[in-house]
């Protein structure tokens, strides 16, 4: 038999067993996880927002405060109640991928590839020098291309079943984005595709995560994003979902306000590179942060229902920090929907008693739009957060809700040394996943 | 340390059977679940045919309040999911719900119920009923079976179509191994739909007459639904509750051919690999592998490009290993095409019996193994693989052991 470099987690060296969590939520002994030897750290990016392409432009505007929320152009939105959403800017694509490659993507398939691209260039990795059955893609999206779904199905109506387009149909699977990235970076190794609304990217970064800490992968690009399609955007509506909603309120994303009243929908793609610290230190990478826990719950409050009481998300945070103590800021999930700002504000209450206003919290959802995939984005945000010290501010949010009464930075970034933190992707349905990044020092 | 899982419970709902003993009879006995379509309406297509669960009588499962907020595989999944759980005995044993979890593949989801609203709103004919967009995401059913059953640990749904529920069993095994659950549902669900099967139609990838798999004359798929549920369990939480272990899943692998979008790469490089790292993963020697539920689609280029991936890896010995083509019989279940294989070769380890590949007449040179043609056969099977390959080069290849508790 050829040998295989792949291990089996039985095969590795069980490190040690870590001591319990010491926060109000307690988990009991026998629930601690076993854990793996190898430490995975963040060392790329890679983001195609609606506030700018590339880490630099997006970091720039982040820490500004400005809005990536406009006056949707594109589609006509004049039938509905909203108007607003937070869409890419013209991207010149053929700077990203091949001119061979791009004609088979839709656009979804540009996106999600670029923003690899990025993550690639930005971590110094040479993948001619690698392994390729040793990297992998692990991506989190809502629907892959709601677009070209939509366009498929019409063609169909249109055209009859005889008519209906080929080409479409291949990129019409969610899996395509995630297959496209794999073909054009000849990544050999773990590939797999999430989708489960609002958790989708954050579930993507926890296998990854999982995988490169039992020595399955020496790296995983992990994360993924979605598109704001006239189709998709027409299902919120119909839905009831999107901000201002059925009341009297003004349009506008405002996650822990008193006058949040629904979402705006967004779009992007995020990709960090997740690496075993061994590998990165080999090639000498720079390390933006430690990747050093995932916990998952659920809630059953209902199938379009968010955590409302916080216990599940309380769970999901408690079961991803070993430390809770060291626990300094959280990138929120709040999305500026009553349920969710309030339940998430509950859980962080549960979970950090006294020391929760002392936890500086944001949410980069008024930046973004809300979509299925920004975990993606939220978690290069974060990282770049620990990295310099700087927390952006949450913006649109004018006056905190009593029900949300936590330490939100609003206006301006605030400087803080920030020793770790919790990133939260929570759906509607009820999947709630958190993400604990540490400031790397070796 | 690793953690011991096992499977405690199966459900099944299938073209072929609408519960497990059904099913699994039908496969033993090589039935044949293709018939004319009917939840749509097939005469502008080539073919008409599709491996689809007739007489379904969801009043018998559900509420009428509940049938209209659930699509089809919405229905297929939960009804699935419960028979699955009941032969589990998870509603008489107490245990920590918030340490199970819910993790489903998805293919096309509710997309049949989302096309019915779309229809009707741009041909503008019928007021289209939002309630139909309920299941416009592909987490839908992972979230009913969650919320039904009350079950608050790890959720998720994994979304490579035909490779989906074998990913999903992947990752469902890991949330145990992560610490965060001891018991996981886990499997897929699929309903037929008309984006589809017209876009396999377009791809001209269905076979006007049935599946036949390996067979020289195949030309191509035909499409199923249904949905496979899994329980899976970490061993030691099974033992407590005294409930009877159907098999072990040892371990599985999961890459990508990373070569083209919709073909396979041709020379099985891909599903070696799948298979290598599958085997490394379970700890288990090529040796050792007693039979395996093929991918087995019946395109012309899937079932070459599968036949040599298993030369390379087993070499002479590919020929001694009985290999079944289920998708025969059940068809191309797409989201739930691996939960229902995995179920099926739970079910081989239990018995001993290895499904047929049925209308398996003239051999092909390019496809030269034992498919087991036509005829279940009877062997002692210690350890069995399940092969699920999709669009893109997704391979997931799972590896099943007879359960033995001493080893």
């Amino acid at each position: 038999m050829k040998t295989n470099r792949v291990l089996g987690a039985g095969q590795r060296e069980n490190a040690d067993c870590g001591s319990p969590n010491r926060g109000l939520f307690r988990i009991p002994n026998s629930e601690i996880r076993n854990r793996e030897n190898h430490r995975i750290v963040i060392t790329g990016l890679g983001i195609v927002s609606p506030i700018g392409v590339g880490k630099e432009a997006f970091w720039e505007n982040c820490l500004r405060g400005v809005s990536g929320i406009k006056p949707i152009q594109g589609f006509e939105v004049s039938s509905y109640r909203s108007r607003l959403g937070a869409r890419l800017p013209e991207i010149d694509f053929k700077a990203f991928i091949k001119p061979a490659n791009l004609r088979r993507m839709d656009r979804i398939g540009k996106v999600v590839v670029s923003s690899v691209r990025l993550a690639i260039e930005d971590s110094g990795l040479d993948l001619r020098g690698e392994d390729s059955g040793r990297l992998g893609i692990s991506i989190g999206t809502g629907l892959g291309s709601s677009d070209t779904v939509d366009q498929f199905f019409r063609s169909l109506l249109k055209d009859g079943p005889l008519g209906a387009a080929p080409l479409l149909f291949q990129t019409a699977v969610p899996n395509a984005i995630t297959s496209h990235c794999a073909i054009e970076y000849g990544i050999k190794g773990v590939n797999i595709t999430f989708s489960h609304k609002e958790s989708s990217t954050e579930m993507a970064m926890t296998f990854a995560y999982h995988l490169l800490k039992e020595g399955r992968a020496d790296v995983i690009f992990a994360g993924g994003g979605d598109e704001l399609s006239e189709p998709l955007y027409h299902v919120y509506s119909m839905l009831g979902a999107l901000s201002p909603g059925k009341g009297k309120g003004v349009e506008g994303m405002r996650p822990f306000d008193r006058n949040r009243n629904g979402i705006i929908l967004g779009e992007g793609s995020g990709v960090i590179v997740l690496e075993t610290l061994e590998h990165a230190e080999k090639r000498g990478a720079r390390i933006y942060a430690e990747m050093a826990g995932a916990g998952l719950s659920g809630s059953t409050d209902g199938l379009l229902r968010y955590d409302r009481k916080g216990d599940s998300i309380a769970r999901s945070m408690t079961l991803a920090a070993d430390e809770l103590q060291a626990v300094d800021h959280i990138s929120a999930a709040a999305n500026s929907t009553p349920d969710l700002d309030e339940g998430e504000t509950l859980a962080i209450k549960k979970v950090f008693g006294k020391r929760a206003t002392e936890i500086l919290v944001s949410s980069l959802k008024s930046v973004l739009g809300e979509f299925d995939g920004s975990g993606g984005i939220r978690a290069c945000g974060l990282a770049l957060s620990l990295y310099h010290g700087m927390i952006p501010p949450t913006i649109g949010t004018e006056e905190i809700d009593s029900q949300c009464d936590l330490n939100v930075v609003l206006g301006q970034a605030k400087k803080k040394e920030i020793r770790s933190a919790l990133l939260n992707g929570c759906s509607n349905g009820g999947s709630n996943i958190s993400l604990w990044f540490k400031r790397y020092s070796a | 340390m690793k953690k011991r899982v096992v499977i405690t419970g199966l459900g099944i709902i299938s073209a072929v059977g609408k519960s497990l003993t059904e099913f699994w009879n039908s496969l033993v006995e090589g039935k044949d679940g293709t018939k004319e379509i009917t939840v749509f309406d097939p005469s502008a297509y080539r073919t008409k045919i599709a491996a689809e669960v007739s007489r379904l009588d969801p009043e018998a499962h559900f509420s009428k309040k509940e049938i209209r907020r659930l699509s089809r595989c919405d229905q297929f999944g939960l009804i699935a999911f419960r028979e699955a759980w009941k032969s589990a005995r998870l509603g008489q044993n107490s245990f920590n719900k918030e340490r199970a979890g819910v993790v489903l593949g998805a293919g096309s989801g509710g997309i049949l119920s989302v096309e019915k609203y779309f229809r009707d709103y741009y041909q503008g004919t019928e007021r289209s009923s939002p309630s139909l967009l309920i299941s416009y995401s592909l987490a839908t059913t992972t979230d009913h079976i969650a919320i039904e059953s009350g079950l608050k640990g790890p959720r998720t749904t994994t979304a490579t179509v035909c490779s989906s529920s074998s990913a999903s069993i992947g990752v469902a095994y890991e949330m145990i191994q992560m610490g965060l659950a001891d018991v996981m549902v886990t499997g897929g669900s699929d309903s037929l739909c008309e984006v589809s099967y017209s876009g396999f139609s377009s791809l001209k990838l269905v076979d006007p007459e049935n599946c036949k798999p390996f067979d020289k004359r195949r030309q191509g798929l035909v499409i199923g639904e249904g949905a496979g549920i899994l329980i899976l369990e970490e061993l030691e939480h099974a033992s407590r509750r005294g409930v009877p272990v159907l098999a072990e899943f040892l371990g599985y692998g999961i890459c990508a051919d990373a070569y083209h979008l919709t073909a396979p790469e041709p020379n099985g490089e891909g599903v070696e690999r799948v298979i290598r790292i599958a085997l490394s993963h379970a700890g288990v020697s090529p040796e050792e592998v007693d039979t395996i539920n093929a991918h087995g689609t019946a395109t012309p280029f899937n079932d070459i490009a599968e036949t040599r991936g298993v030369k390379r890896v087993f070499g002479e010995r590919a020929k001694a290993i009985p290999i079944s083509g289920i998708k025969s019989m059940v068809g191309h279940c797409l989201g739930s095409a691996g939960g229902i294989e995995a179920a099926a070769t739970v079910m081989t380890l239990k018995t001993g019996i290895i499904p047929p590949t049925i209308h398996y007449e003239v051999p092909d040179p390019l496809c030269d193994l034992n498919y087991t043609p036509n005829q279940s056969i009877r062997k002692d099977v210690q350890v069995a693989l399940s092969n699920s390959f999709a669009f893109g080069g997704n391979n997931v290849c799972l590896v099943f052991r007879k359960f033995d508790e001493n080893q």
